[in-house]
């Protein structure tokens, strides 16, 4: 029977609430493939991170602390997971939705023979065999697919699809030898921190967006603040990058990023189909414009025709006020 | 130098998308088909640094499609590019991601290469699987998800998109490099360009000529099956109003939130 995995990224330590919603997911299927759930977490921190995650569900968490993975791109990453996935036997491997999680999914996928699934938003068993849903075509159309003829599936998940649940205590930990090194190539020398510590927008429950209506780089503030009153991050539309006012990390829509937050937050965007595509999958979509026959009107759950300069800082104050008296 | 682009032809965001009830695959004939934007970036960054090289370097573009590809492969030579390959076979038809990796990286060893450019993923599958998959199964560096590209003496490197910032990584070549949207200003086609791409050649190579075997591509190749497929739910056109003052509309927002639970 196969084994349920999890890829775990972890930053000194630290793992980001994705990789507590797989580990959650990866231990219900499990018990309903009658088999055993294990985190994989490797790289500086990794220890600090394997104790975190014996908090979550899962059965087992193979950890791995060496500067080897900072050194080297993604190599060494991907052959201790290799290992780890071999000494458990056939597997299905689940994956974050970010940069360097994607590389190793599609890696461990060719080394390992595995059917890869990417942007699933559900996985559940049917009859004994897994059937997971993947939205396509910028979520106009949602495909069910499964696995054949291959013992492995690894499945790329978005952020926000399932629920986390804490079961302190239960995961044991085993350390995993560090890889050998021979035959890495991509050298890391540098990384530079550009926006430390701010949540991407992919992963955020709340994401606020500022578009054209912004009129000049200068006003994004406005937009950043009331992200950080909700907790949330800064997305903004292709109009808005282009023009150099954000950089295009925060792009939002078919040409950018796709989000399925909580909660939505357009400010200034007219909700063209190339940015509708980005963000139709949030629970609650919330627009502020000042022409009222903008599209976005025509998808959004609450809509506030006005300017957004006057709505918006009003709208921190309330949500600061209203977090206050919580 | 030998650099290859690889481009897919992906429908275009307006199209009403049809499926084939049989097979449950996307009906690509039957809808207007775009060179996937991503990919106008690599084609550019591949451009620059054949100009920037200046040694007689060339630009090959590489997709896997049917025939009706060939349009996405003109836009490419109009742009700039030398010549181009296009992997179409009927034993291609039903690949996923994983046989697809495969078929390409085979094209891929038949054509040659030093260079391999990539977007970093495609409008309509979004896998985001298929450069770091190529590398794999080329044995060849994987530098990915770059905003910045530099090649000399043998050696790229590039600054790699990494949250909250970026890592400066280097690899000796051969390597598969994915670019980012905003790594450059893609440009439009001259007149001299969409007229002189007419004249180059494209190479149609079939599942043998690239020595790929039947059992790893196609349908009978792939690992996924596709069991069905649902629109989207559409989303209902919710409440709108024009606050009086900017009060009385930030009022209802959060009046909203808190009945939805946000806050
Ligand atoms: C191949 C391709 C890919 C694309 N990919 C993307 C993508 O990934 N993401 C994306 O977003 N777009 C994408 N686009 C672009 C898209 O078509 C739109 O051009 C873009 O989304 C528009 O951005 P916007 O809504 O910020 O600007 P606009 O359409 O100019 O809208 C600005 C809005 O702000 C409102 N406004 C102005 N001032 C105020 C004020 N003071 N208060 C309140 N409201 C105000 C205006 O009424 C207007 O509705 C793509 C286009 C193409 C061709
Ligand atoms: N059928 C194909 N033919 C050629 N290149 C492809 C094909 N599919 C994907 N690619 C390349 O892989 C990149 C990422 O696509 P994907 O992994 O499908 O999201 C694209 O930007 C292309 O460079």
């Amino acid at each position: 029977m196969r084994s349920v995995a999890v890829f775990v990224e972890q930053d000194s330590g630290a793992v980001r609430r994705t990789a507590l919603e797989m580990c959650t997911k990866a231990a219900d299927l499990a018990k309903e493939l009658n088999t055993a759930s294990m985190a994989v977490v490797v790289g500086t921190g990794a220890n600090a991170a394997a104790d975190r995650l014996k908090a979550t569900p899962v059965d087992k968490i193979a950890a791995c602390e060496d500067p080897i993975f900072e050194r080297y791109l993604l190599d060494p990453a991907v052959d201790a997971l290799q290992s780890a996935l071999e000494q458990a036997g056939p597997a299905i491997v689940l994956f974050a939705s970010t940069n360097a999680s994607k590389d190793i999914a599609a890696r461990i996928a060719v080394r390992l023979r595995a059917g890869i699934i990417t942007e699933a938003n559900e996985i559940a068993v049917k009859d004994g065999s897994l059937s997971v849903q993947s939205p396509k075509f910028g979520g106009s159309v949602i495909t069910t697919v499964a696995i054949k003829n291959a013992e492995n599936a690894v499945i790329v998940c978005r952020s926000n699809s399932f629920a986390a649940r804490e079961e302190p205590g239960k995961g044991e930990i085993v350390s995993l030898p560090a890889p050998g090194g021979a035959g890495y190539r991509a050298t890391v020398h540098e990384r530079r921190s550009e926006e430390a510590g701010k949540l991407g927008v992919e992963e955020a429950t709340i994401v606020v967006s500022g578009g054209r209506g912004l009129g000049g780089p200068e006003h994004f503030d406005i937009i950043e603040g009331l992200a950080d009153a909700l907790g949330g991050a800064v997305g903004a539309s292709r109009a808005a990058v282009d023009a150099g006012w954000i950089a295009h990390g925060h792009q939002v829509g078919q040409t950018g990023k796709s989000v399925s937050p909580q909660l939505y937050i357009a400010c200034g965007i007219s909700g063209a189909i190339q940015h509708k595509v980005g963000m139709r999958s949030a629970g609650t979509i919330v627009a502020i414009n000042k022409d009222a026959s903008a599209p976005i009107y025509d998808f959004c759950d609450l809509g506030v025709v006005g300017d957004l300069f006057a709505i918006v800082p009003e709208l921190t104050k309330l949500v600061k006020e209203r977090k206050g008296a919580a | 130098m030998k650099i290859v682009v690889t481009v897919k032809q992906v429908p275009d965001t307006n199209a009403e998308k049809v499926f084939d009830s049989t097979t449950n695959r996307l009906n690509r004939t039957s809808i207007e088909n775009v060179l996937n934007p991503f990919d106008e970036y690599a084609i550019e960054e591949a451009l620059k640094i054949k100009e920037g090289a200046g040694d007689g370097s060339t630009v090959t573009v590489l997709t896997m499609a049917p025939e009706s590809g060939r349009e996405v492969i003109r836009k490419a030579l109009a742009m700039g590019a030398d010549d181009a390959a296009i992997l179409s076979d009927p034993a291609f038809q039903g690949s996923d991601a994983m046989a697809t990796s495969y078929a390409l990286a085979q094209a891929l060893k038949h054509i040659g290469f030093d260079l391999i450019l990539a977007g970093t993923q495609s409008t309509d599958a979004i896998c985001c699987a298929i450069p770091a998959a190529l590398a794999e199964h080329l044995g060849v560096s994987c530098l990915t998800y770059a905003r910045k590209v530099t090649v000399a003496g043998g050696e790229v490197e590039i600054q790699r998109d990494i949250e909250g910032g970026y890592a400066r990584v280097t690899a000796p070549l051969p390597a598969v490099v994915s670019v980012v949207k905003g790594i450059n200003e893609p440009r439009y086609p001259s007149l001299k360009g969409i007229m002189g791409a007419k004249k180059k050649s494209i190479e149609v190579l079939s599942a043998a000529a690239v020595g790929a075997e039947a059992g790893r591509v196609g349908d009978a190749g792939s690992f996924t099956r596709v069991q069905g497929w649902a629109a989207a739910p559409a989303r209902e056109k919710g409440r709108v109003i024009k606050a009086a003052d900017p009060g009385e509309g930030a009022k209802a927002i959060v009046d909203f939130l808190i009945a939805k639970k946000v806050i």
